[in-house]
């Protein structure tokens, strides 16, 4: 375990930024007390000041986890969120998209989300924008990257793919063995 | 009612809290430590092994604790804490002692001569002003005949002769040539350049080695080749206070924010069609958009008139 350097921060950052933006500065700095990012075995671990401490005198092939993953870097050094993320990326989201019931399961089988299961989507989306997807009953379901800007949508086909598919909460069964 | 044999029934279960030893234990409270330097019993030892050491390492944390308990304590909110000794066991330093650095030329010359190293003082007796002095620096004594309001010339001086200026060029001299001197020292440190071609060499060599199709991994090893030594990676500390990390990530943000402003910053479309600075050079006459303004708030009569800017067109 170990932090950051300031390029795999910066890597972090970035993709947490395109979906909630300029409110990542809750995630740093946070009221309740001091938060900080860790790596461990290439992933990346939100975890509070005090569980850090404890978890120092883990060694480190012993030590499986700790606080919430937020995903993990490629080999390539390239940074992927994962679904863990997602408490914290809804709380802050800026840009949200509403999906249909009947999309719930498509959606939750890893596909994208077609026009026709759209239900809401927030005013001025921009295009590959990071989105949070919920149910219509306001439940977070996952993220994605939109495919249009909300305006460009109105004229498109139902079948035509409106949000690609990042993660979904039904990789907690299909990952569930890679996923932490 | 007689209670003395419960109690004794009672005492007998515990052992005593006293380790009878040959030797007594040593402990060390503070870096709580108990060591025992008794030879180890063989018929013991041979004869159940976990019954053996579980009896020694009773009464080693026994020791400890004794030691402990008689502390004096503090009082805290979970609860009393002893207030450790220094400790007494000296334990060896985690890094290698530092290297010691190159003898400049006049250590290497002093050493060859057996000449004793004096430690000169910075501050120096001034029997004209009764007071110390600086030897060099901030009203530096250096300076003196540089200073001094009157100086005796010689005889022979020429017109322009400046006791100033002589005693002034002669310390910037000294100076001068103590700045050469050192710097000729640090070069020696430094290696001669056959060193640092050698280790140009090395490197080249390094690169020349990664440098195949394979990336160095299959090509044939010369004999007594050395495996060559990358870089190091380093990682700031895990258990540095969070507050700087805190900060870092802070200004990272802020370094990524002003990033973002600057790749999103490209020319406007209008500006292609209408060049708004030379548009409004044309509507004033040269005399830019403040007095543009007055005139169209006047009324645009005295604008006009002046017309003064027009021998620069």
């Amino acid at each position: 375990m170990r932090p950051l350097t300031e390029d795999e921060s910066r890597a972090v950052f970035e993709k947490l930024a395109n979906y909630i933006g300029k409110n990542l500065i809750h995630l740093i700095d946070r009221p309740d007390g001091p938060y900080c990012f860790r790596l461990q075995k290439d992933r990346v671990y939100y975890v509070s000041e005090d569980s850090m401490r404890l978890s120092i005198s883990v060694a480190r092939p012993n030590l499986v986890s700790l606080g919430t993953c937020f995903g993990k870097f490629s080999k390539s050094g390239k940074f992927k969120l994962h679904i863990t993320a997602l408490d914290y990326i809804s709380k802050y989201a800026k840009y949200k998209v509403w999906i249909k019931p009947n999309g719930e399961m498509p959606f939750l089988y890893g596909n994208h989300v077609l026009k026709a299961h759209l239900g809401r989507i927030t005013e001025d989306t921009p295009e590959h924008q990071g989105v949070v997807v919920y149910s219509m009953s306001d439940m977070p379901l996952g993220f994605g990257v939109t495919a249009r800007a909300t305006v460009d949508t109105r004229k498109m086909d139902p079948t035509a793919i409106i949000i690609f598919h990042q993660a979904d909460v039904g990789e907690y069964l299909r990952d569930e063995e890679t996923l932490f | 009612m007689d209670v003395s044999s419960i109690i004794a029934s009672n005492a007998s279960k515990f052992q005593s809290i006293a380790v009878e030893k040959d030797t007594p234990l040593d402990v060390d409270a503070a870096l709580l430590v108990a060591t025992d330097p008794n030879p180890i019993d063989e018929e013991s030892y041979s004869t159940d092994l976990e019954v053996h050491l579980q009896a020694l390492a009773r009464d080693g944390i026994q020791a400890l604790c004794t030691v402990l308990f008689a502390l004096p304590t503090q009082r805290s909110d979970d609860g009393p804490l002893a207030q450790l000794p220094p400790p007494t066991t000296a334990l060896p330093r985690a890094k290698p002692l530092p290297k010691p650095k190159p003898p400049t030329k006049w250590e290497q010359f002093a050493a060859a001569k057996g000449i004793q190293h004096k430690v000169r003082d910075k501050r120096e007796w001034d029997e004209e002003r009764q007071e110390w002095v600086n030897r060099w620096g901030r009203d530096g004594k250096n300076r003196r005949l540089e200073e001094q309001w009157i100086t005796e010339v010689p005889l022979n001086a020429d017109v322009d002769h400046d006791p100033r200026k002589i005693a002034r060029d002669e310390r910037k001299a000294r100076v001068a040539k103590n700045e050469k001197q050192r710097l000729g020292n640090a070069a020696r440190a430094a290696g001669t350049p056959r060193d640092a071609r050698k280790q140009e060499i090395e490197r080249t060599l390094a690169t020349s080695r990664v440098s195949t199709a394979s990336m160095g991994k299959f090509d044939k090893k010369l004999e007594g080749e050395k495996k060559i030594r990358g870089v190091k990676r380093k990682f700031e500390p895990t258990e540095k206070p969070l507050e700087e990390e805190k900060n870092a990530s802070l200004a990272l943000l802020a370094r990524m924010g002003s990033d973002a402003k600057k790749t999103r910053r490209e020319p406007s479309k209008e500006e292609d069609v209408l060049n708004v600075r030379k548009a409004i050079r044309s509507a004033s006459r040269g005399r830019g958009g403040i007095a543009l303004g007055r005139a169209a708030s006047a009324g645009g009569g005295r604008g006009g008139s002046r017309g003064r800017g027009r021998g620069k067109r």
